[in-house]
């Protein structure tokens, strides 16, 4: 098993793709901060009132969020590229057991994508608070060490997206289709679920994948148009289905079908 | 050493491969012929363990693939020249495959080495010529060393010199006391290259064979032609020769040679207008073995 994820270690930083998702996912991290070096200069025109209607917590999430979509990405191509160029079929002609090939390949992208997401949450906090320059915002009072915690929770909805994105690639064998519904589980389904007429917005929006680690860290979803009516562990469990199951239909699936 | 026994793969309702059963034997190159579609790379699937068998086996040392630790230590194969990603170097692309057997580096510069890529080992596989996928796919089918080795088609879109080379790595491959097969549509090829032959159409044996053997079984006899062929097959049977007449009037006699038609024919006083010894080619045997088995065949007008 250790020889497999190491191969697949290889295949995944051998390939230009790999580079560019975690540019994207790097440059999103820089976005934040010029986002947040915007709001507080229009912070400082702000009357008391319009203040406290002017959170930093928002931009910060756009991090992991945006991290999400570019690692779910990562995930989706560690599949379909090897559908699309046949090496799946010297993958397979290396490694015949078919479930640790999974495995190994879940291993690899489970590892990127957290080290990445933790590192793109933490780069958007921490360098949001500089570039505000010590701005009161409302939501930013509290010291460092007491928001990371919450916020490291955050980064691990990458991993959860780049696992997703692996089943869907490996389920689908085509990049186009599997990205097209990472997109729409991402982003679209939000959006539609937040139009629905109440009670079902807020039921639908508590387990969409996006709104789950927000949950999961026991913080509320304030103005997003995600809901809050999960608690923590259910939340966690809930990220863990959404990482697990897909992945292990496609494993099922990966096993039986002619390659 | 390999084995396919009563092995039936249908995709749907189409059924790729019949009930087909062959060994294949160290020691000597196997050429593995068949029409396009007659079933040759779906059984190398099958042994290879990417395709489910329907029914039978396919077994290589005793074992389905599926059940090696470390399989490219005892088979390699080289399937689809293509099947390389555009992006990554020939190194790379080695060293994955290398890894993923427990194989060292040093060893991915050998066979880069021994197939003549190691000039291009840090150029990205997506410029290579079809020549060159060609040598890297052999490259990765030699890493782990294996007993045996599988080539589908390996000269498709080769050079003379390339076709060359691989015929004699092949070669070598059996002096070495390796399992080697090779699949084909090119009889003109195999005859060069193969000591045996497994000869299959729309999913079934059609011959397994050495090439002499087909070679005396569908090159031997002596072609006549003469106004009076039934007296002449007569003549030529009470002589000892069997004779069979084709459509167009003209006799095929074995256990006779030229001469010995000659003289029995004058001493009757029969006329031949031909005598010739039937010269048919290993190509010609073929087109007759599989000239049913043909998954496409075109009618001419």
């Amino acid at each position: 098993m250790r020889d497999v994820v190491a191969a697949e270690w290889c295949k995944l930083r051998s390939i230009r793709s790999t580079f560019a998702v975690l540019s994207v996912a790097a440059g999103c991290a820089v976005l934040t901060w010029l986002i947040a070096f915007q709001a507080a200069r229009a912070f400082d025109g702000l009357s008391p009132a319009r203040r406290a209607d002017l959170p930093l917590r928002p931009i910060q999430e756009l991090g992991p969020w945006i991290a999400g979509l570019c690692l779910g990405i990562l995930g989706v191509l560690a599949a379909t590229s090897e559908y699309r160029s046949g090496t799946i079929r010297a993958s397979l002609v290396a490694v015949p057991r078919r479930g640790r090939l999974v495995a190994a390949k879940a291993v690899v992208v489970a590892a990127v994508a957290l080290a990445a997401g933790e590192a793109v949450t933490l780069a958007a906090v921490i360098g949001t608070r500089l570039a505000i320059g010590g701005q009161p915002f409302t939501d930013q009072t509290g010291s460092l060490c007491q928001d990371l915690p919450a916020f490291a929770v955050e980064g691990t909805s990458v991993a959860v997206f780049a696992l997703l994105g692996l089943a869907l690639g490996l389920l689908l064998r085509s990049a186009a289709g599997a990205i097209t519904i990472m997109v729409f589980l991402w982003h679209i389904v939000p959006l539609l679920a937040f139009h629905l007429p109440a009670p079902w917005d807020a039921r639908t929006g508590s387990v969409l994948p996006g709104a789950l680690a927000t949950q999961a860290a026991g913080l509320d979803a304030d103005d997003s148009i995600y809901g809050d009516l999960l608690a923590p562990p259910v939340a966690a469990a809930a990220m863990a289905a959404y990482a697990l199951l897909p992945l292990c239909l496609a494993a099922l699936l990966f096993a039986r079908r002619d390659a | 050493m390999i084995e396919i026994r009563e092995l039936t793969k249908r995709y749907g309702g189409t059924v790729a491969v019949d009930g087909l059963s062959f060994e294949v034997r160290p020691g000597a190159v196997t050429g593995f012929l068949g029409p396009n579609g007659a079933g040759k790379s779906t059984t190398m699937r099958v042994l290879l363990g990417l395709d489910a068998a329907t029914s039978g086996e396919a077994l290589v040392n005793g074992r389905r693939y599926v059940e090696l630790r470390r399989p490219m230590r005892e088979v390699g194969a080289l399937l689809d020249a293509g099947a390389v990603h555009g992006g990554r170097t020939a190194f790379d692309h080695l060293r994955w495959l290398a890894r993923s057997n427990g194989i060292g580096t040093r060893r991915v510069a050998e066979v880069l080495e021994r197939v003549g890529l190691a000039g291009v080992a840090r150029k990205r596989a997506g410029g290579f010529s079809l020549g060159m996928r060609q040598r890297l796919g052999i490259a990765a089918a030699l890493l782990g060393d294996p007993g045996v080795l599988l080539f589908d088609e390996p000269v498709n879109g080769l050079d003379p010199d390339g076709v060359r080379w691989i015929r004699g790595l092949m070669r070598g491959f059996a002096a070495e006391g390796r399992t080697v097969l090779v699949s084909s549509h090119l009889m003109s090829e195999m005859e060069l290259t193969a000591d045996r032959l497994v000869v299959i159409g729309r999913g079934r044996l059609i011959a397994d064979t050495s090439v002499r053997e087909l070679a005396d079984r569908f090159g031997r006899g002596v072609v006549v032609r003469s106004p009076r062929p039934a007296e002449l097959t007569g003549v030529l049977a009470a002589a000892g020769g069997s004779v069979e007449a084709a459509a167009d009037g003209a006799l095929t006699v074995t256990g006779l040679d030229v001469a010995d038609i000659g003289e029995h024919a004058a001493a009757r006083g029969i006329p031949l207008y031909e005598v010739r010894p039937r010269g048919a080619s290993l190509e010609e045997a073929y087109m007759r073995l599989t000239g049913d088995g043909a998954e496409f065949g075109a009618v001419a007008p």
